[in-house]
């Protein structure tokens, strides 16, 4: 286990005052604890994506292994790790100076804030940590019983999927089941509930099924397969493992810069409005400006959030309304307009093909706004749905990219689809496009075979047939 | 932590069995060459990751913040920066630094090329330079005075003489009391090595035939460091006349010039006769050439030299014929004409790098 160890007085002292302060400027939280970690602790931790009790996977471990080795370059270095759960946990590094601790602490209240009332937070489970314990414990005694590799072949398989969720679906869910729920009675019936909500069964997966007539949600891949794959119960478990887990990350993915905005609202306002010493300024000048720096041609999400925050709040819009309700596109969708692009030095860019580096674009507002859209919806990632489950009447799968310009990494996307293929034990088709033309991507879990369709997949090409051996 | 530590030899093992599997392209690139540190390699691998559905750098637009004009170039790189949305969990693709103990490198390569441990010949021994202070003295710097010692002797002369009081009980040492702690060397077997590595630079060895060596070289040094504690090695450079150089210089001079192997014969042999003898140093010397020497005249020379003076005194000698399009590579045809009988000459033909193992086989494969 990662040491941790309780704040020692003078920061518990700053936490109660940043606290008093941040309630009354009107954030509203879970308790929030913070522990204080040695860098290489918070490294470890950050692997984990600040769960220090996850399942075992060389993932985390190559993913310290990065972290680490960034850390004693000096490359890059972590100042604070949340988690959100209920009670809300944050981790300090040791090596912080005293200024940085109170920006981390006045930061993480925003966050806190955040997690507890935006809307997209609310159906996430707020027992992840013991939650993500539960499935630690799990995959470890399946570990035990089937073997080290075998279940790791499996966990591989299933992890490349976890993009394949329909983040809206919580949300959808919840608020349904918002009113009709009735209140666990007795602590046995509350217990199977947190446990169900452990494993990921209950409201996601019986609503996504049922509710649409027994109609699949077309983008809950990895619950598709969970239910209707041909597995042995321990991989189904860790399918669902892999599911829960997925949709509890899938809001952070969606609300990066809002919640970054917003976080570094509040850490500027704070500081500067009411913790900082005259012998702080210039530290804390240059921590700010550092985490809000624009590396060139970048958006930063801290810089981009912090600065749609005070815009808003310049054209006097409700700002608590606003981390309330939006995550990353609705928000931009609703505060981006000519002025804000003009001054926050927006612009859009594009790669000349005659000499292949990135030009500035435009500077007009509209397709920069388009563009900033385009690109965060669906959190960035490739939208997979899936269009057919008994393909050509063979029970092979089809599923379909939406294609909204940007192109698939196709050797990637073969070897992706060749992990569905390998859970769903028969071949799969994936309808994409690249280079204008529509195209599909087949396996049966050993090789790939690209084939150019003149309508979505309803013809086979003659044309091209590249077998790319496995 | 040991959560995590337990993750990451998990994928430290995988890593090491990419690399086991991928070893023979190692063995025949110049990507670990310079990165060898006292201990260990590092190795840089391709990130490993899971295949995920994700955008292609096609993607031809995006958005980025900061000042200048329509049509100038966007500063730094930006294409990574594809739109905000790029800004998840999902890390590039990093290259990964991985250390890799020499001694495990040597090992993958045993195993992969099935090198026999070698066995050192003799019983040659160095007494090495390293001791323990276990002896004591009288005399020395006040540094290494032994307190206890010390105190000891003062006491006893102390109450000898009849000067001890039990209620001021103080003890005075003076010079005669001392004990200093004194160094006993510690001669214990070792077995050390010297590898030669002597490199014909005329004007035929192009890029790529001492690209060849170097990697060759490379190898050689993984392994022989692996079986020896100690080990030395030599750079030795010839056309006309021969001389020793650094690492740095042996794999990045150009010379041209005519080509007089047995001077760099007679550079060797010096070494071994002076520095490195034979009696108390395994030596193996690695000899890479085009095989275009000068006269025959002076591969009639070299031939002597090998027969009579440097065969005798070393484990084995390796040639390694390297194959350039200027070379006659007469000089192997020769050697294997006159000393083809003796057992601790060894001599290879290599013709690119994809033979370098096969060539280190050939080196290292007897044992010797």
């Amino acid at each position: 286990m990662v040491r941790t160890e309780p704040l020692p007085p003078y920061l518990r002292q700053q936490n109660l005052e940043i606290e008093e302060i941040a309630r009354s400027a009107g954030l509203d939280f879970f308790q929030v604890i913070f522990e204080l970690l040695d860098a290489r602790d918070v490294n470890a931790l950050a692997a984990y994506t600040g769960f220090p009790v996850r399942y075992p996977s060389w993932r985390f471990g190559m993913e310290f292994e990065r972290l680490d080795k960034g850390y004693s370059w000096g490359l890059s270095k972590i100042y604070e790790l949340v988690i959100n759960n209920d009670p809300t946990y944050a981790y300090l590094v040791r090596s912080n100076s005293p200024m940085e601790q109170k920006l981390v602490m006045a930061h993480v209240y925003g966050h806190a804030d955040f997690f507890k009332n935006n809307i997209w937070f609310q159906p996430t489970e707020r027992q992840m940590v013991s939650a993500m314990a539960a499935n630690g414990t799990r995959v470890r005694r399946y570990i035990d019983t089937y073997g080290q590799e075998e279940v790791e072949k499996f966990l591989d398989m299933a992890l490349a999927l976890d993009d394949l969720i329909d983040p809206y679906m919580p949300l959808k869910e919840f608020r349904k089941s918002k009113g009709p729920r009735r209140k666990p009675v007795t602590p046995l019936e509350r217990a199977r509930i947190s446990l169900d909500a452990t494993i990921g069964v209950s409201q996601v997966e019986e609503a996504s099924t049922e509710d649409e007539g027994g109609e699949i949600v077309a983008t809950d891949l990895l619950g598709f397969l969970a239910k209707e794959a041909d597995l042995a119960e321990w991989q189904r478990d860790i399918l669902q493992i892999v599911r829960s887990e997925a949709y509890y990350f899938a809001p952070q993915r969606m609300t990066k810069i809002i919640n970054e905005g917003w976080a570094s609202f509040w850490h500027s306002r704070i500081m500067t409005r009411s913790l900082l010493g005259a012998s702080d300024v210039v530290d804390f000048a240059d921590c700010h400006s550092g985490a809000t720096a624009n590396q060139p041609g970048q958006l930063n999400p801290y810089k981009l959030g912090i600065e749609l925050f005070r815009y808003a709040e310049e054209k006097g819009m409700d700002l608590f309304r606003l981390r309330a309700i939006h995550n990353d596109v609705s928000f931009i969708d609703a505060v981006v307009d000519e002025e804000f692009a003009r001054r926050s030095n927006l612009f859009l860019y594009h790669r000349n093909s005659r000499t292949g580096r990135m030009e500035i674009a435009d500077r007009d507002w509209r397709p920069i706004k388009a563009q900033l859209l385009t690109s965060l919806t669906g959190g960035g990632i490739p939208q997979i749905e899936l269009v057919d489950a008994n393909h050509d009447g063979r029970g092979e799968l089809l599923l379909k990219h939406q294609f909204d310009g940007r192109e698939l990494q196709l050797d990637q996307a073969g070897e992706t689809l060749k992990q569905v293929s390998m859970i769903w034990k028969r071949p799969c088709h994936l309808l994409t496009q690249a280079e204008g033309c529509p195209l599909r991507l087949t396996t049966d879990g050993v090789t790939v075979s690209r084939v150019e369709t003149e309508e979505e997949g309803e013809q086979e090409g003659e044309a091209a047939d590249d077998r790319i051996a496995g | 932590m040991h959560r995590i530590e337990r993750d990451r030899t998990r994928f430290r093992e995988i890593v090491r069995g990419r690399l086991r599997k991928d070893l023979r392209k190692y063995l025949s690139s110049t990507e670990l060459l310079g990165r060898r540190g006292d201990k260990a390699v590092s190795i840089p691998i391709p990130q490993i990751e899971l295949p995920r559905f994700r955008f292609g750098d096609n993607s031809k637009q995006g958005v980025g913040q900061g000042p200048g004009e329509e049509g100038e170039a966007v500063e730094g790189d930006a294409q990574e920066g594809e739109g905000a949305g790029s800004a998840g969990d999902q890390a590039g693709n990093h290259i990964l630094e991985v250390d890799v103990d020499l001694k495990e490198l040597a090992e993958m390569l045993g195993e992969e090329l099935q090198l026999p441990n070698i066995e050192p010949r003799g019983d040659r021994q160095l007494s090495t330079e390293g001791g323990k202070y276990t002896g004591i003295r009288q005399t020395g710097p006040k540094s290494l005075r032994h307190f206890r010692r010390t105190y000891d002797r003062a006491l006893r002369r102390v109450i000898a003489s009849g000067e001890w009081d039990p209620r001021n009980p103080q003890v005075i040492p003076i010079h005669d009391d001392e004990r200093i702690r004194n160094r006993k060397s510690v001669s214990k077997p070792e077995s050390s090595a010297v590898i030669f590595h002597i490199m014909d630079v005329s004007g035929s060895m192009g890029r790529e035939q001492k690209d060849v060596v170097r990697i060759k070289a490379f190898w050689i040094d993984t392994w022989l460091r692996s079986q020896y504690d100690n080990l030395e090695v030599v750079y030795i450079v010839h056309d006309a006349v021969a001389r020793i150089v650094d690492q740095e210089t042996f794999f990045h001079l150009r010379e041209s010039g005519g080509t007089k192997i047995s001077s760099a014969y007679e550079l060797f042999l010096d070494q071994i006769l002076e520095k490195y003898r034979a009696e108390e140093w395994n030596i193996y010397p690695f000899h890479y050439s085009d095989g275009d020497n000068w006269s025959a005249r002076d591969t009639e020379r070299c031939v002597g030299l090998l027969r009579d003076e440097i065969l005798p005194r070393v484990n084995q000698f390796c040639y390694g014929q390297v194959k350039s399009a200027y070379g006659s590579g007469q000089f192997k045809k020769d050697l294997d004409g006159a000393l083809g009988s003796m057992e601790c000459l060894i001599t290879a033909a290599v013709d690119d790098r994809e033979g370098v193992p096969d060539a280190i086989r050939a080196f290292l494969g007897g044992g010797a």
